[in-house]
């Protein structure tokens, strides 16, 4: 077997990510399966893979180079446990939609999916999918000396348990961090922003639309997975919390600091279109040079750094979240994790933990990172020790300065639970949230009517 | 004089304006799907660049390839529509000439069906093919979309069965042809440019349709107007081979405009006799 040794260059190649996937997919999805048939440390687990061999599930995914990683070593799975997994992929805005209706109709269309980890309190209160804690306890089932289920990422864990249940397995995941063109923050001697003050003043001096560069970019398009994927830290590093005297409130003195910073800065120093930007036009336009920070998840990387379209390759560096008023860095979490789907009979449960013990075991993490046959790598993966296998690191940090530290340090620091309220009418919240938000940046409401609206709004969701 | 010629160039003006409004993103569209990614994202926008087919053969014979969805699209659309008018021709033929218990209800009906809010219904029928094990099939997504097209097409051709005169039908019927004979000799032929009309919209429904699709498709059956989000990813949009690919699903549908733009005018001016044409 030939060892991979990542490089810059290998790293450069990866960074065409999705758009490289999509053309030389066959021929690299076989070679992968080829390349890796090696079962051996899957069978040092000390159980039976093979125990419900047959089966068949469906598993639905959202079209990204992590999963498609995942899908490209499924052979592997079959010829270990002998149960077909079939994969559906379906575009994020749908896959939540389309879930919860299989869900609610208790069909068991998908045994597992992609989930929203801002989805399992609806989906526990509802009962909806399995707690994992009994199938990590089951020892015909697991292997816990040969899962280490505490390698898992813990701020990942966290995001996926409600009341100290885990009820999804983290597979793939993110965090938001700072961003910023190394070059331009030394032309004017300014270093990443300690503070959201700090950040402030950089984006003021960097500032020069007349040459094209705008100071700093976040995402403004309203959406709970888009403005709301920001603001929630805003608001928490100014010292808001959600739950006041056990009462949702998202309105007070916290929440209009906390607005009128992010109105601010998206207002004097963001590109006038940025209000309705998601974060691929973000990652877009620091691309091509014309916004000097952003902060974002640090997946986004791979687009920055894609030798396709990207002008500023060597010139990015990587910091935490600023600090807020309240001395706290709040990043935003996110991971996608495989919950178990109830409505299943039990030997497709069975069948279904068995998928995803593999998906998240290390072994396959690593097969699916840095020791994949294709031209993708993943800057996600779940487990603390492939993030310091220094073939990982070595390879992550082709991303540029400081990235792995940024993005360690901020999941392991930085990451709070409770940076959005995890409550079961959380789909109805977030737009409510999302659309207040985008009203404020659009300069359509006063920032005090949107948040005291939304709060408004969301009063009878909470008590129906 | 001049102040006629004035108003045309103020109205020439006004559509002009309208017109780049209305083509500007098709043009974007076909711009994008002939530049690279590279190209896609310069500043000032490229409009002189080296096209290039990559995108198109990317999306066409790469691993993510929309040939079967533009076959699932086709299959369905096609599909969608032979059904439709098989039904709707008798049956507006009927609400428009035959007196029967509960007609006006009956019409009624056919166009209260199109009031539904199609977000709302989408549950229940994901239940019902779910519970039939019609989720993922042509037969199953065909029966939802029978269930807009079919009152559509029923509520548009009733109207050109009434406005052909009776005494055409009166005629026939002294010749000694039968109600079916008729129907089939003397009436179809007159609403031609109707039934073409009404193929078109309903081919066209089926094809653009995205809502129902979403939902009730899977792998086995995805259309085009599905497949083509996935190119929207949660990493980065590929700007050039989404273009490429709403450039393909558009073709089909300009290509039937322009073919039947003829029989939609027709549809809309021919006469059987003097003074029978549409009112």
């Amino acid at each position: 077997m030939p060892s991979f040794t990542p490089t810059r260059r290998t790293l450069l190649k990866t960074g065409t990510a999705a758009a490289a996937f999509a053309t030389l997919g066959p021929a690299f999805l076989r070679q992968a399966a080829a390349q890796d048939a090696d079962l051996a440390p899957y069978k040092s687990a000390q159980i039976d893979w093979q125990q419900v061999s047959g089966e068949s599930i469906t598993v639905a995914v959202i079209p990204a180079s992590y999963f498609e990683n995942l899908i490209a070593l499924a052979p592997q799975f079959k010829a270990l446990t002998g149960i077909d997994v079939r994969f559906e992929k379906i575009p994020p805005a749908q896959i939540r939609q389309k879930s919860v209706i299989d869900l609610t109709s208790k069909t068991g269309t998908y045994a597992t999916h992609a989930a929203d980890p801002m989805y399992y309190a609806l989906y526990a209160a509802n009962k909806w999918v399995e707690p994992l804690d009994t199938y990590l306890a089951d020892k015909s089932l697991t292997d816990p000396a040969w899962f280490k289920f505490d390698d898992i990422i813990p701020a990942w864990r966290s995001a996926n348990g409600i009341d100290g249940k885990l009820y999804g397995m983290p597979y793939d995941g993110e965090v938001t961090i700072q961003v910023y063109r190394k070059d331009l923050y030394d032309a004017k001697g300014l270093k990443p922003a300690d503070t959201l003050e700090a950040y402030m003043s950089n984006a003021a001096a960097l500032n020069t639309p007349n040459d094209r560069v705008w100071g700093a970019a976040l995402r403004g398009v309203a959406g709970a997975g888009q403005n709301m994927y920001i603001y929630p830290s805003i608001f928490r590093e100014f010292g808001g919390d959600w739950m006041k005297g056990g009462k949702l409130t998202v309105n007070g003195p916290e929440a209009e600091a906390a607005l009128a910073w992010y109105v601010d800065i998206m207002k004097k120093y963001a590109p006038t279109a940025a209000a309705n930007w998601n974060w691929p036009d973000i990652a877009d336009a620091f691309s091509q040079g014309t916004v000097a920070s952003y902060i974002d998840a640090h997946s986004s990387a791979s687009v920055i750094n894609n030798p396709e379209k990207s002008k500023v390759i060597g010139k990015v560096a990587y910091a935490r979240w600023p600090k807020g008023p309240s001395g706290k860095r709040t990043t935003s979490i996110w991971n996608w994790g495989f919950p178990i789907n109830s409505a299943l009979p039990e030997k497709k449960r069975k069948a279904t933990w068995l998928f995803i013990q593999w998906a998240a075991s290390a072994e396959t993490q690593a097969r699916t990172a840095h020791k994949f046959a294709g031209p993708t790598k993943r800057s996600g993966v779940n487990r603390t020790s492939v993030w310091k296998d220094p073939d990982y690191i070595k390879l992550m940090n082709g991303f540029g300065e400081n990235f792995v530290e940024a993005t360690m340090s901020a999941l392991q620091e930085d990451t709070d639970v409770d940076w959005r309220p995890r409550v079961p009418q959380w789909p109805a919240i977030g737009d409510t949230m999302a659309t207040a938000i985008q009203s404020a940046l659009s300069g359509q409401a006063t920032i005090k009517a949107a948040l005291d609206d939304a709060q408004r709004r969301i009063e009878p969701m909470m008590r129906g | 004089m001049t102040a006629k010629r004035l108003r045309i160039i103020a109205l020439l003006a006004i559509s002009t304006v309208f017109l780049l409004a209305w083509a500007f993103p098709i043009v974007w569209s076909v711009l994008n799907s002939l530049k690279t990614d590279s190209d896609v994202l310069a500043y000032p926008p490229k409009l002189v660049f080296t096209p290039t087919w990559e995108a198109y053969r990317d999306v066409l014979f790469g691993s993510g390839s929309i040939l079967p969805n533009l076959l699932s699209s086709v299959i369905i659309s096609v599909g969608t529509t032979v059904v439709t008018m098989l039904m709707a021709v008798p049956a507006a033929y009927a609400l428009a000439r035959l007196r029967f218990r509960g007609k006006k209800f009956a019409g009624f009906y056919v166009l209260a069906t199109q009031m539904l809010p199609p977000v709302g219904i989408i549950i229940p029928y994901f239940l019902v093919l779910r519970n039939i094990g019609w989720i993922d099939t042509y037969q199953g997504i065909i029966l939802i979309y029978l269930s807009f097209s079919l009152p559509f097409a029923i509520w548009l051709l009733v109207s050109y069965f009434e406005d052909i005169p009776f005494e055409m039908e009166e005629a026939a019927y002294l010749d000694g042809a039968s109600r079916l004979k008729t129907l089939w000799r003397i009436i179809i032929p007159q609403v031609r440019g109707g039934i073409a009309v009404t193929i078109v919209f309903v081919f066209l429904n089926a094809w653009n349709e995205f809502l129902f699709a979403v939902v009730l498709s899977g792998n086995t059956v995805r259309p085009v107007t599905v497949a083509m989000f996935n190119f929207v990813s949660v990493e980065q949009t590929l700007w050039a081979k989404l273009a490429a690919v709403s450039v393909l699903a558009m073709l089909p549908v300009v290509v039937l405009g322009v073919v039947a733009q003829k029989h939609i005018v027709k549809g809309l001016t021919v006469g059987a006799v003097k003074g029978g044409g549409r009112r």
